[in-house]
């Protein structure tokens, strides 16, 4: 290899990005899992519209569920992905040529990333039609649309980074999937609390440290409640920062210590450890 | 002659010229726990040979490749690869291609696409990196199928195609993990004779990690036996074959292979010949009898040569066909079972 006209100026990243994004649009993954968000969200507005129509449910009210119902089953899709994006290419031991390439690890890492947060985008782009119509031209759509993408964000980037993460330190895309849904479902908890402890101290610090919740606080007390700026920005620096610190993990910490076997290079998850005693 | 060097029973004078070592390790150790996986393997290879990594299930063979490839640090000790240090684990692996056991490949790819992909993975420019992968594509007798997604491609084009990925930064050494397995006699053949074309053409050291000890037998150069985590045997095959000293149901034995419908004859000739001391096993159904011969007649190695005529002549006497005839313990694999053996004990 001689010359510069036979060097690659392409970021390995973006290789692997393209890669990804091959196996995983054209491979029908990424379809699937959208044909589910629409099924779902198609559901969630259809029950949300029969109650508009009995008058139970105000178009304000009616449009904040629906985005919420958006975020969580938009972020869950990027759960998954990033669940499987390592243990699944462990278990179809494709990872190992990747790795016995001299591409850096943060850069094979953030461009399996980017690929399983693809389809949150095309999620949110799905759901327009459904805020639309559900506002039902209340005021309330534009800021929702505009929330909606901050948050969903937000959020998306957040949970690929928990599911890569899991991923990063387990042997199995089963267990990586089962830890992956465990924390999702933990993460629903705190909006499940008895109203008196979620009023309680711990209860507030509950709702601020789950980035889930902090969401659905944010969007519930500042698009219906009214409530001051002053207020809600405690909930959207709170997920700001979750999602910063979820990201210094994976790309610091994580992604450089990736290896082939899950948690061989770190202090290994409790899981594994349980797996191996199995 | 013995190309490999270290502590092990090479003993034989270097060929004139030699090639350069391009793989050489030093007393690498690795232990998990109070587990050792491996102990002190020390070894070197020469450019253009191919060296078979032979040991049973558990021996040590994937932990010594993992080693080698970068993926995993050892306890102690070092090795170098064209020079490189292992603590250089990047710039080692710009020089190494492997084949790792039951690769598996993305469907919905072209063989044309991910040979172009880990090019420039190695930081080629697509149109070279794309140029290089049709070159290796025929190489590896793949020319016609390049273009066809990964997903129709039987086992054995997988594994040339995995080994085409291996060659991709024209490495100094490739690690072929098992590449036979799974495949057909006629695949097994092909493969194992590209991979030795490859490592004369390319003059490119391999290490061949595989069961099959007779195809080993038959392509490697060098060879190295684990067993329980340590070498037991290397050297050039025909070197550790001849520094085995066998155990005594292997010494002076020899197998017959005959009809079937000439089994029982052949045993009765054999039984009655003076050179035998016991008929020990005979395999009906392949037609080979197992015959251990006298002390007096495996006196010396002139003597034992004569016995073995007098055998064979007094079976083509009384006109039994003779389709098979070796010295038990002459073969890779007989050393391979004894030395495993006595390792695990």
């Amino acid at each position: 290899m001689n010359g510069a006209s036979t060097t690659s100026t392409t970021p390995v990243w973006r290789l692997v990005l393209k890669q990804e994004l091959t196996e995983m649009w054209l491979g029908g993954r990424a379809l699937n899992l959208l044909i589910v968000f629409c099924l779902l969200l198609s559901i969630t507005a259809y029950l949300l519209g029969t109650n508009s129509e009995l008058s139970l449910t105000p178009p304000r009210e009616m449009e904040v569920i629906t985005l919420q119902a958006i975020m969580a089953f938009g972020l869950f899709i990027g759960l998954v992905l990033g669940a499987d994006c390592i243990t699944g290419e462990r278990e179809r031991v494709t990872l190992e040529p990747l790795l016995l390439s001299s591409a850096s690890r943060q850069q094979i890492v953030l461009g399996k990333f980017l690929a399983a947060l693809s389809p949150w985008p095309v999620a949110f782009l799905l759901s327009v039609p459904y805020l639309i119509v559900l506002a039902q031209g209340d005021a309330v759509m534009g800021p929702s649309l505009v929330w909606g993408a901050v948050f969903g964000t937000l959020l998306a980037i957040g949970f690929t980074c928990v599911g890569m993460l899991v991923s990063i330190w387990s042997n199995s895309s089963r267990i990586s999937l089962f830890i992956s849904l465990l924390i999702f479902l933990v993460s629903l908890l705190p909006g499940q609390l008895p109203g008196e402890v979620k009023t309680s101290f711990v209860g507030r610090i509950m709702q601020v440290v789950d980035p889930l919740e902090s969401t659905n606080q944010f969007l519930q007390q500042g698009l219906i409640d009214g409530a001051q700026w002053s207020v809600v920005l405690i909930y959207l620096v709170a997920c700001i920062v979750a999602t910063i610190v979820i990201l210094a993990v994976l790309f610091l910490y994580a992604a450089p210590r990736l290896g082939l076997d899950g948690g061989a290079r770190i202090a290994r998850p409790i899981w594994n450890r349980m797996e191996a005693v199995k | 002659m013995s190309y490999i060097n270290g502590n092990g029973n090479a003993n034989g004078a270097k060929p004139p010229n030699p090639q350069p070592e391009v793989l050489s390790a030093n007393r690498l150790r690795k232990e998990y726990g109070s587990r050792m996986a491996l102990k002190d393997l020390s070894f070197s290879l020469r450019a253009g040979r191919v060296m078979g990594f032979l040991g049973p299930n558990g021996a040590g063979k994937t932990t010594s490749i993992r080693i080698l490839t970068t993926m995993l640090e050892p306890t102690s000790g070092y090795f170098l690869v064209d020079g490189i240090s292992s603590k250089q684990p990047e710039q080692i692996r710009q020089k190494i291609g492997v084949l790792p056991e039951g690769m598996g490949l993305p469907k919905r790819v072209t063989g044309i696409e991910y040979l172009t992909y880990f090019g420039q993975l190695y930081g080629r420019s697509a149109s070279t990196a794309k140029a290089t992968s049709r070159e290796l594509l025929k190489d590896v007798g793949m020319q016609n199928r390049g273009d066809s997604e990964m997903g129709s491609y039987s086992h054995g084009m997988r594994q040339r195609l995995g080994i085409a990925r291996a060659l991709v930064n024209d490495p100094k050494v490739i690690f072929l993990d098992e590449p036979t397995l799974g495949l057909d006699p006629r695949g097994q053949k092909e493969l194992l004779s590209l991979i030795q074309r490859i490592a004369r053409e390319r003059n490119t050291g391999i290490v061949l990690c595989s069961h099959l000890l007779s195809e080993i037998e038959g392509i490697c150069d060098d060879v190295i036996i684990m067993s329980a985590g340590q070498v037991v045997a290397k050297g050039t095959v025909a070197e550790v074959i001849g520094n085995t000293q066998l155990n005594v149901d292997q010494r002076n034995t020899i197998r017959v292979r005959v009809p079937p419908t000439s089994i029982v004859q052949a045993r009765q000739v054999l039984e009655s010949s003076p050179h035998v001391k016991q008929v020990m096993h005979v395999d009906e159904t392949g037609g080979w009898v197992m015959v251990q011969l006298t002390d007096k007649a495996s006196a010396d190695p002139a003597t034992e040569a004569n016995a073995r005529n007098s055998i064979l002549a007094a079976l083509i006497q009384v006109g039994i066909p003779i389709q098979g005839f070796e010295s038990a313990g002459g073969r890779l694999q007989d050393v391979f079972l004894q030395l495993t053996a006595e390792a695990i004990q």
